[in-house]
């Protein structure tokens, strides 16, 4: 499974490497806006307030609540508020590169002034985290200079000298090494953040003006701004499958396995997604919704972003900032229309236009579709017990609940002396298939015609907020609240309290989260998921089909090795890092032709796999 | 009925009270970590905790760094401070600091230093690392320094301390685990010196890409330290208040106090093998 490591941290890379994120560590404030400033101002349209923000507000993603602005000089505020005012990208560019640049050098001035003292130690340390904002940069950019710079900070940390504890452990200073190390950090800076005139950007980086003005091709690791979550939800949401409740075993059923790897894999997608790391269960972790992802810049809200905006796909692009919030998947197959707007009567039109439109993933198979689609129909609701099989609640719904059941199917006025209950229908799964304008949507010019959503089953959507296509309603009560508002329902406040507690009643379910214990673990989890994947090589391996072998073999291998990470039992991480070696020489064996190689690389992968299972958590 | 958790908790405070005059405070020193300043507004979300929970005010600091949390118990600015083993053993010497409370990571309240290398590097034994560079955490550190060191003179590669920078190449304190372990990682140097779990700060991917060279013996985990005289009653409440971090509901609270998995009381005899070994490298006496 994608994203499942949530707590590493990496403090000094500006993002994960590879194909599983790890969430970032927290970023110096200005450092916060820096970033931020270089991720918004590659979108199109530029989200101009959004990055004024970034600098007058605590930006996301920053260690400290406190803005930017308030940690920079006047001359270095003026330069960022006049190119904000002007809405100058390449001023702005070079205003927050300055005060990055100018920081990192104030800061090891104050260090170089303070040495021999406590003091200066914090000051290399504010220092260092500033340079966490161009490390990507120079690295992709000249790799010599990141290790000469690199060496520097060591050399920087080391001659500080300590007074030790209580006279212990003292190392003495050396102003000689520091000065030394300062004159290379310094001269670095200066030249190529801090140059007399800056190359004109076409894209905003933090590569450096030496390496811009060569003209060099640079490729730099796709990253996501400060404030970026896309590892799981914390509290993982339990995955029903059909099959599974009803006892059947997923290695049993090659084309659900597949695509339960697909559904789990980056690869399907097109740059950057595939490079961050991004599948489908990013958003829709283990078939419901991640309510922690947030990437600023696309999303308004954690839950959701901007699914056609210039990031991931240019091509679809639509210019405006619309939100939306991330639907559960959970019992899919009984829930079209898809789409927010319901613009897909069917699922695997659905499915392919998330590949290739959203993601700019190239496009899937027949058979690519044929597994994604065997699978998602799996997904069932989380189970029950408050409603019965028509929708009706039962003897375990609280009174509150009964009494809002009768106002949900009452008619009012306001709703064209309809009910609740004649859209949100409870034998349909509390849903009709249809499409309404409820006022939700402003129509996209003054006459024109306001997008139409889907009616959203309620089943299960205590575990979903926030509502509404857009995320913009935070609380059951909060939507009966704008119900009663909006459709002049009348309501008065009991009535509003019932009708929240029915919502409530209707929207629960049964152990909503995957609970960890002990060898229940986080990687157990994984390594199951994982192993089921690999086990459909038993289908692919005597079909020869070298395609969709290396697309295994580049979604299983690494996700093994990483998610080894997360193991409780870290003693056992080197065979994990040995298991997805093995599995990675099934897939070039296969991609060589090499099929007798191939299956003896699978037999052994079985063979180990049964051997180390027990150790697996 | 009152459990025996919440009859000691209202013992303490009985017990406690003839001390609390009007406007008396618990003061604690925080030893800062990655980032000093994020750090502050931690101990105001676990000093805020305790406070309501103790029923006192309870305030809380950053200090510079060991040297001023050891001084701050010295001189009374401080009733208590969160530390490593051995600033804790130093401080027990030299001031009589008392141990309240030990952390405990992965199910334990001990761990181990550690010598890693990339995998790539074709290092395979300490004897490898002679003129090579290696990265260490911090000079005042027991898994980020003495103990990975230590390693070393035990192989008989080196003698004392004073020798390192005879066998290695470069010796570097990089400021953190975590600088050291990225210096290693990428590159910067051949070796870095510190705590078993540091390897999880480093990318997945990254992690992949090193291995553990050697491992030194158990440490005892980083422990919760008063001040002497601290009055005794304040101290029980302490203890019983923080120990509730370990319940499932106030468990998040850790992530504001590094991050442990929890506490135990502390026992100051597990503490003995950071006793012989500060004495051998000349800490103690």
């Amino acid at each position: 499974m994608k994203k499942l490591i949530t707590t590493a941290l990496v403090g000094l890379l500006p993002v994960a490497a590879g194909a599983t994120a790890v969430e970032q560590a927290p970023w110096a404030p200005r450092s916060a806006a820096y970033r931020l400033t270089l991720f918004m101002g590659n979108l199109t349209p530029v989200p101009w307030e959004k990055i004024k923000n970034s600098w007058t507000a605590p930006a996301p993603g920053s260690a400290l609540s406190e803005d930017a602005m308030s940690r920079v000089t006047p001359a270095e505020a003026s330069a960022i508020s006049a190119a904000l005012a002007a809405q100058d990208r390449q001023a702005l560019f070079e205003a927050a590169t300055a005060v990055v640049a100018q920081g990192i050098l104030r800061h090891l001035e104050a260090a170089e002034a303070a040495l021999g003292q406590p003091n200066a130690a914090h000051e290399v340390a504010k220092a260092e985290a500033l340079f966490r904002a161009f490390e990507d940069g120079i690295k992709a950019a000249d790799a010599k200079a990141a290790r000469d710079l690199g060496r520097a900070w060591l050399v920087l940390n080391s001659s500080l000298g300590t007074a030790g504890v209580l006279g212990h452990g003292a190392q003495e200073t050396d102003a000689e090494r520091f000065a030394a190390a300062h004159a290379t950090l310094e001269t670095y800076l200066t030249e190529n953040y801090l140059p007399a005139a800056y190359a004109e950007r076409e894209k905003l980086t933090p590569v450096p003006e030496s390496a811009v003005r060569s003209g060099t091709p640079v490729t730099l690791p796709a990253t996501l701004p400060p404030g970026s979550n896309i590892a799981d939800q914390r509290e993982l949401p339990r995955l029903v499958l059909q099959f599974e409740e009803a006892g059947e075993d997923e290695a049993n059923l090659p084309l659900v396995a597949y695509g339960d790897m697909l559904f789990d894999s980056p690869e399907i997608f097109g740059a950057p997604a595939r490079e961050l790391g991004i599948a489908c269960s990013t958003c829709h972790n283990r078939s419901d919704v991640n309510r922690d992802f947030f990437i600023p810049g696309l999303s308004k809200y954690a839950g959701g972003m901007d699914v056609d905006g210039s990031f991931f796909n240019p091509m679809f692009n639509d210019r405006a900032d619309d939100h939306l919030d991330t639907p559960s998947m959970r019992g899919i197959r009984f829930t079209a229309p898809y789409g927010r707007d319901g613009r897909e009567p069917s699922l695997r039109r659905f499915i392919r236009n998330v590949i290739v439109t959203e993601f700019a993933g190239e496009e899937p198979t027949p058979f690519q579709l044929d597994a994604l689609e065997a699978y998602v129909k799996q997904f069932d609701f989380l189970p029950n017990p408050k409603i019965d099989r028509a929708g009706r609640l039962t003897d375990l719904a609280s009174d509150a609940a009964k009494r809002g059941e009768e106002l949900f199917n009452t008619e009012f006025t306001g709703l064209g002396d309809r009910s609740c209950a004649s859209c949100h229908t409870p034998e349909r799964n509390f849903r009709d298939g249809l499409t309404y304008d409820i006022g939700t949507a402003e129509p996209p010019f003054p006459g024109g015609t306001p997008i139409h959503f889907e009616t959203p089953t309620l089943r299960n959507i205590n575990f979903t907020a926030p509502y509404l296509h857009d995320g913009s309603l935070p609380t059951l009560a909060s939507v009966v609240d704008w119900f009663d508002a909006s459709k002049n329902l009348g309501l008065d406040e009991a009535q509003r309290a019932d009708l929240t507690a029915y919502l409530e009643a209707v929207g629960d379910g049964e152990e909503p989260y995957q609970a960890f214990e002990g060898r229940d673990s986080v990687f157990r989890l994984s390594w199951e998921e994982l192993t089921t994947f690999a086990s459909t090589l038993d289908t692919l391996l005597p079909m020869r089909d070298a395609q969709n072998i290396a697309l295994l073999v580049d979604t299983v291998a690494p996700d093994l090795a990483a998610d080894a990470s997360v193991m409780v039992n870290q003693n056992s991480k080197p065979e994990i890092y040995k298991f997805a070696a093995i599995l990675r020489a099934v897939g070039d064996a296969s991609a060589a032709g090499d099929w007798d190689e191939a299956g003896l690389q699978w037999s052994q992968f079985k063979a180990m796999q049964a051997e180390i299972d027990e150790r697996m958590y | 009925m009152l459990s025996r958790r919440n009859f000691l908790a209202v013992s303490a405070a009985i017990l406690a009270a003839p001390a609390l005059a009007a406007g008396e405070e618990l003061k604690l020193a925080f030893i800062p970590q990655e980032n000093p300043e994020k750090l502050l507004g931690d101990v105001r979300a676990i000093t805020g905790w305790l406070s309501e929970r103790m029923g006192m005010t309870v305030t809380g600091f950053v200090t510079f760094d060991h040297a001023a949390a050891v001084e701050a118990l010295r001189n009374g600015d401080a009733d208590i401070s969160f530390m490593g083993a051995l600033p804790y053993v130093l401080a027990e010497d030299q001031i009589g600091a008392v141990p309240l409370l030990s952390e405990v990571y992965r199910g334990q309240p001990s761990y181990a230093g550690r010598v890693f290398v990339r995998k790539d590097s074709g290092i395979e034994t300490l004897a490898d690392l002679k003129g090579r560079d290696i990265a260490f955490a911090d000079p005042v550190s027991e898994s980020g320094y003495l103990y990975p060191l230590d390693l070393f003179v035990r192989e008989g590669l080196i003698a004392d301390a004073a020798d390192a920078d005879n066998f290695f190449g470069r010796k570097f304190f990089a400021g953190g685990y975590q600088q050291a372990m990225q210096a290693m990682a990428n590159g910067l140097v051949d070796a870095a010196g510190a705590s078993q779990y540091a390897d999880l700060l480093l990318t997945p991917d990254q992690q992949a890409e090193v291995k553990v060279l050697a491992e030194s013996e158990q440490i005892p985990s980083h422990a919760v330290v008063a001040r002497p005289g601290l009055d005794q009653g304040v101290q029980a409440r302490f203890v019983e208040t923080m120990l509730q971090l370990n319940e499932p509901g106030n468990r998040h609270l850790l992530a504001y106090l590094y991050g442990p998995d929890g506490y135990i009381a502390a026992d100051r005899d597990v503490y003995e093998g950071v006793r012989e070994t500060a004495r051998r490298y000349g800490y103690l006496k």
